[in-house]
């Protein structure tokens, strides 16, 4: 089918992913360490919310959790903050093992409540977490944070540290290049795994869980059992964007992770497409890559003004245009970029098409008489509110 | 003793502002089914208008444009979005309410910038004093200006058609409509009626004791989620029993906070609220005075 | 000749954009009269007065041909609010009252239209004569009133809008045979105060008892239209809706054969003994017991509201019991959640189908499939071999599956796109892929036309001889259950009235009243 072409495309990306810190500059690695770390935790929530249908504003406490642990595991104590001092891989182990703990400790909440219920209640989430790494300062710097030791394997480290001089095709690679491979590594990893989950058993559970809770648990799908693995799994998915923006940023605090971080995971799903692995990396880059770039290239853009004047500055601009973006997706474009993508796919191949042998075209009666439409069961609702 | 008072009769107070909130929340999610993220976004347009008009025109005609302005871009934002979604389901919608708060919200901060704004209340910053007890004279009239705003909204809901109407609709739409009740006119007088309640709440989040308008009036808005969620989703007299609730933990918690602060850390008054409403959200999900949602399949 | 008040002309009603629900349906209400449309479950009744009313948009549904006509005015383009402000109301089916306004509320919403104070004044009181338990109970929240009381309210509160034509949806359902003649005198004396009525009913002979007219609707069409007399004479009209001479098909001896794809577990005895479930103080079901044996196919037939669906339920574990147990060879079912009843053999269908529209035929069946196969998150993250290796046996069995069932050449297509009748293949489709020992069908025939009930009564034929399955059908359609079962359980008001082979429950006086009404006996 359309196997082929996908494959190559992917290929395609990959390569040219590879490549690309060859010719970038240093501004443009760092935006693409923000939108890999992003999209990472988007992919992570596009299976909580879009396949599972479990609707999260906390997805930020996660990744905060990742990102501290990270940082407090593999930072070195000093006079005002403690760290363990442990190799940066357990350290991201750490983060991804620690916030799918804390999921999982929350999944009772989600079997509990559904929709915007949950929704609230993850919101919660967010302001309890973001209290508690003010607070607990001896772990975490208190508000103003900490740094982040940079990442190293055995003895290569993706700081400009060691070995000192790195070269390839005359391009000197420094930490931010190195850093660069890291993650590509993790994104691809990451979004291979969540797509096999997606289209396997678990996956299958998961919407299943999402479409009717009472057809999955008579399909023998434990619906506790699958809500909490689903948390499980993209808090721990969190955790590691945690790990991943303290890396990029090199210096985390608590207000990174606060609710507009939250929101902008959600963002990034809805603009992709609801439980698209694809429409989720997508989503990240334009929901972090916009507000950067913009403001990298203010100067040259001449409708904008400069911060703080009152006028169109960068950061407004980049909001105000996914807030846009955001409303006019959800009104114009159903299923998000990879929905309308998918559409365009079905009509470019209708001309050949696989057309099903011919489905009686005289259709029965679909009501059931009793409230509602029997074939228009909840269609596609990307969650079930009581 | 007396400082305990005052901070009682401080959280009741301030408790009475965010039931305000709270029944917007209310009144909104019973007549439209969606959770109002944009609601904190309207209550600092209200605010926000007060401040501008408030010069020209004098604070309480600048108040009444207030209460129209908000229930406008209430209506506005119902009948231009909402009714149009394609996917209507709560969880949709509200994700488009977040769209609209960006929007809103990075408006409006743009248009403040790093000012805060004077509200021009003719109360200012004065202060009444109950025996050795003081409360800010603009408490004082929130009180006051709550109370009644809840008797009109007891007296629409229960005495006239318009409100049995709404409630006919809120219980059952599609039924309701059976009765000729139109259910876009319902909708939109919810809307209206929560934008009116916003700014009226606006203005009291913004007087003294607050220093003014800032952006970051919306956020404080966002703690009358949880006296709305504590008082039942669907409950007017709920969120103001939420909203009490609410004002008083928050005002206790800040006020004994160098007591507290060994067990629970500082500024665990702007988190303790979150944490009654996880807490009621898992013993009674429906709030404790919503109504029990059905258990049939 | 004045036209006539009501009249509709070729209609034709389409769900969801594909799924036809009328198709060239006409009938005319005059001045006066009282006109009844009978047919059973999803012949189109609700949604041709949903056509009639305005309100197909909040349902999905679209009129896409003829047209509506009140008191000579076209009604396309007018929304409900504006169709009731012409004088048609609509009681809607299962009453539909807002139980948390008192009932005194209840008759303000439904007088909400009427802006004059005396009109209103007036109205109420005619309510109130006629029903004089509302007078009573007015200040009480509308939900604590019984069913009777209840339905009384909702045709007070249309009422209450003093309506030149009413229209009733099943106001007999769930009613007790005493209830349902009083509700009939009621609407007679509605009508002789002089407010036409078009009355849906599927109990035939309360219909045809109150009507001048009457239509049947069957799947989307009008089959048969005449005055009541004529319809009451009609063979066909006495044959299926009045119960009259029901040909006893002979039930196939049952043969089992080795089955072609065996069962997980050889099917097991299935007892149910004192079952009593309560919704809040209504009970749905009291005190049933049956026992289904091993292989065989029992059928629990009874009218609307009978607690089929119910007992469904609870053999599926969506619902608690409150009393009673109900026990599946060894194992008790009322003491397991849903998904550990699955994991025992016990598959189901839902009434109003419940599939991923989205998803193709072959993942929906696969679903089906979850109990047996075992990859994990890790496992299925990695797919390892071994995951590989079973999703792509599980296809092919899957496939198998889809090839018994005739939608082998579905498996790729996406569900929403497909034909009512296939999607409840499908469902039968992934119930069976689970490899249960006991099927639960609630309802598989439903809302089809008769060659596509004969299809799928094959279906289940041929599904209980090659796989030697248990299976429990829970019906509302007599005569589809007479070729089918061995044994037949007959639910009435929660409570079980008869038992037997279907020959000898078809000639229970017990069941021929909970049919046909206390009248008919």
């Amino acid at each position: 089918m359309s196997e082929l072409p996908r494959r190559i495309g992917g290929l395609v990306l990959v390569l040219v992913a590879l490549a690309l810190p060859l010719v970038l500059s240093d501004f443009w690695l760092q935006t693409g360490l923000f939108v890999m770390a992003t999209a990472i935790g988007a992919v992570g929530l596009t299976l909580l919310v879009g396949v599972a249908g479990q609707l999260s504003l906390g997805h930020a406490a996660f990744a905060g959790i990742g990102a501290y642990v990270y940082t407090w595991s593999t930072g070195e104590s000093t006079t005002t903050v403690s760290g363990a001092g442990l190799p940066p891989v357990v350290g991201l182990v750490l983060a991804a093992a620690v916030s799918a703990l804390v999921g999982a400790a929350f999944s009772p909440v989600a079997g509990r409540l559904r929709g915007i219920y949950l929704g609230l209640a993850t919101l919660g989430l967010v302001f309890i977490v973001r209290h508690l790494l003010v607070n607990l300062d001896q772990w975490t710097g208190g508000f103003t944070g900490r740094s982040v030791e940079s990442f190293a394997l055995g003895g290569f480290s993706f700081s400009n540290k060691d070995p000192d001089y790195l070269a390839v095709a005359g391009v000197e690679f420094e930490g931010l290049h190195r850093l660069w491979y890291l993650f590509l590594v993790l994104t691809l990893v990451g979004c291979w795994l969540a797509g096999n989950l997606r289209s396997g058993r678990t996956g299958r559970a998961w919407a299943n869980v999402r479409d009717s809770e009472t057809a999955a648990a008579a399909m023998g799908i434990g619906v506790a059992r699958a809500k909490a693995s689903v948390f499980v799994v993209s808090s721990a998915y969190a955790g590691v964007a945690g790990a991943m923006l303290a890396l990029a940023y090199g210096r985390i605090a608590p207000d990174v992770f606060g609710l507009t971080a939250s929101v902008d995971f959600l963002v990034m799903i809805v603009l992709g497409g609801l439980g698209s692995v694809g429409g989720a990396v997508v989503g990240a880059l334009f929901v972090t890559a916009l507000p950067l770039v913009l403001a990298e290239y203010s100067g040259s853009l001449p409708f904008l003004a400069a911060p703080g004047s009152g006028g169109l500055d960068p950061a407004t601009t980049a909001r105000m245009v996914y807030g846009l973006a955001i409303i006019a997706v959800l009104l114009f474009l159903r299923g998000g970029l990879a929905g309308a993508a998918r559409r365009l796919r079905h009509r470019t191949s209708r001309t050949s098409p696989p057309s099903p042998a011919g489905p009686a075209p005289h259709d029965p009666i679909s009501t059931d008489d009793v409230g509602r439409p029997a074939a228009v069961t909840p269609s596609r609702s990307k969650e079930t509110t009581r | 003793m007396s400082y305990f008072l005052e901070q009682v009769l401080n959280g009741l107070s301030y408790g009475l502002v965010l039931s305000l909130i709270a029944a917007g929340f209310a009144i909104v999610f019973t007549s439209t089914g969606v959770l109002n993220f944009a609601h904190g976004s309207i209550v600092l347009f209200g605010a926000y208008l007060v401040a501008v008009l408030h010069p020209t025109i004098g604070f309480w005609p600048a108040l009444l444009v207030a209460m129209a302005g908000c229930a406008l871009v209430g209506v506005a934002i119902n009948a231009l979005l909402v009714r149009h979604l394609a996917d209507k389901n709560a969880g949709t919608a509200a994700i488009l309410m977040l769209g609209v708060d960006i929007v809103l919200l990075t408006e409006l901060t743009r248009r403040i910038g790093n000012k805060v704004l004077t509200l021009g209340a003719p109360w200012g910053a004065s202060v009444v004093r109950f025996g050795d007890v003081s409360l800010p004279t603009g408490r004082v009239v929130a009180a006051g200006l709550t109370v009644v705003a809840f008797a009109a909204l007891w007296y629409l809901f229960s005495r006239t058609d318009l409100g049995v109407g709404m409630r006919a609709a809120a219980a059952d739409g599609p039924t309701a409509s059976l009765m000729g009740i139109r259910l876009s006119r319902t909708a939109a007088t919810g809307w209206a009626l929560a934008g009116v309640l916003a700014a009226v709440a606006g203005v009291f989040l913004t007087s003294f004791p607050a220093p003014g308008v800032a952006p970051t009036v919306a956020l404080s808005a966002f703690a009358a989620i949880p006296a709305w969620v504590l008082g039942g989703f669907d409950s007017v007299p709920g969120a103001v029993v939420g909203g009490l609730i609410i004002g008083l933990t928050s005002a206790l918690v800040t006020g004994y906070e160098s007591d507290l602060a060994g067990v629970v850390g500082t500024g665990f008054g702007e988190v303790a609220p979150y944490v009654v409403m996880i807490v009621v959200l898992l013993v009674r999900p429906s709030g404790l005075l919503g109504s029990k949602e059905a258990v049939r399949v | 000749m004045s036209p006539p008040l009501l009249s509709v002309e070729h209609l034709h009603v389409v769900y969801d954009g594909t799924i036809s629900a009328l198709s060239d349906v006409s009938l005319t209400v005059d001045e006066g009269q009282v006109v009844a449309v009978l047919g059973s479950n999803g012949a189109g009744k609700t949604s041709l007065l949903r056509a009639i009313s305005r309100a197909l948009d909040s349902y999905g549904g679209a009129v896409t041909g003829g047209s509506v006509r009140f008191d000579g005015v076209d009604l396309a383009g007018l929304d409900t609010a504006a169709v009731v402000r012409r004088g048609l109301v609509q009681v809607p089916e299962g009453r539909r009252i807002f139980r948390d306004l008192s009932v005194e509320d209840n008759l303000r919403a439904g007088g909400y239209t009427v802006r004059d104070a005396k009109a209103r004044a007036e109205a109420r009181d005619r309510v109130f004569d006629l029903f004089p338990i509302l007078a009573e109970r007015r200040e009480q929240p509308g939900g604590l009133l019984s069913g009777g009381q209840q339905q009384m309210l909702a045709m007070g509160r249309a009422l209450m809008a003093s309506p030149r034509l009413l229209l009733l949806d099943e106001p007999s359902l769930g009613l007790a045979p005493l209830l349902v003649d009083q509700i009939g005198e009621i609407v007679t004396e509605i009508n002789r105060q002089g407010t036409a009525v078009l009355l849906i009913e599927q109990n035939a002979v309360m219909g045809l008892r109150v009507a001048d007219a009457a239509s049947v609707l069957e799947v989307g069409r009008v089959t048969a239209a005449g005055t009541a007399a004529e319809l009451s004479a009609s063979d066909e009209v006495q044959e299926r809706y009045l119960g009259v001479a029901v040909p006893v098909v002979t039930t196939d001896p049952v043969v089992v054969d080795e089955p072609e794809i065996p069962t997980a577990q050889p099917p097991q005895q299935l007892r149910v003994e004192g079952l009593t479930v309560r919704f809040g103080g209504i009970a749905a079901l009291s005190d049933v017991s049956f026992t289904v044996e091993p292989g065989t196919v029992h059928a629990l037939i009874g009218p609307n509201g009978a607690g089929k669906s119910t007992l469904v339920n609870v053999l599926g574990g969506a619902y608690r019991a409150t009393e009673g147990t109900v026990h599946y060879g060894d194992e008790e079912l009322t003491a397991l959640s849903a998904h550990r009843v699955a994991g025992l053999g016990v598959a189901r269908t839902f009434q109003n189908i419940s599939l991923a529209l989205e998803d193709t035929v072959e993942d929906n069946l696969l679903v089906g499939r979850h109990r047996l196969m075992r990859g994990g998150v890790v496992s299925g993250a990695w797919k390892t071999p071994r995951v590989r290796r079973e999703e792509r046996e599980h296809r092919e069995t899957v496939a198998g599956i889809a090839e018994l069932l005739g939608i082998g050449h579905l498996l790729r297509t996406p569900v929403h796109t497909l034909a009512y009748g296939d999607r409840k293949r499908v469902e039968m489709g992934r119930a069976l892929a689970a490899r249960p020992s006991l099927l639960l069908l609630d309802e598989p025939v439903a809302g089809m036309t008769h060659g596509e009930s004969q299809d799928m009564a094959e279906t289940i034929r041929q599904v209980r001889r090659d796989l030697g399955l248990s299976i429990v059908l829970v019906e509302h359609d007599m005569p589809f259950v007479m070729g089918l079962a061995e044994q037949v359980t007959v639910l009435d008001f929660g409570k079980k009235i008869a038992e037997g082979t279907p020959a000898e429950v078809q000639r229970d006086p017990e069941v021929v009243r909970a049919y046909l009404g206390a009248s008919a006996a």
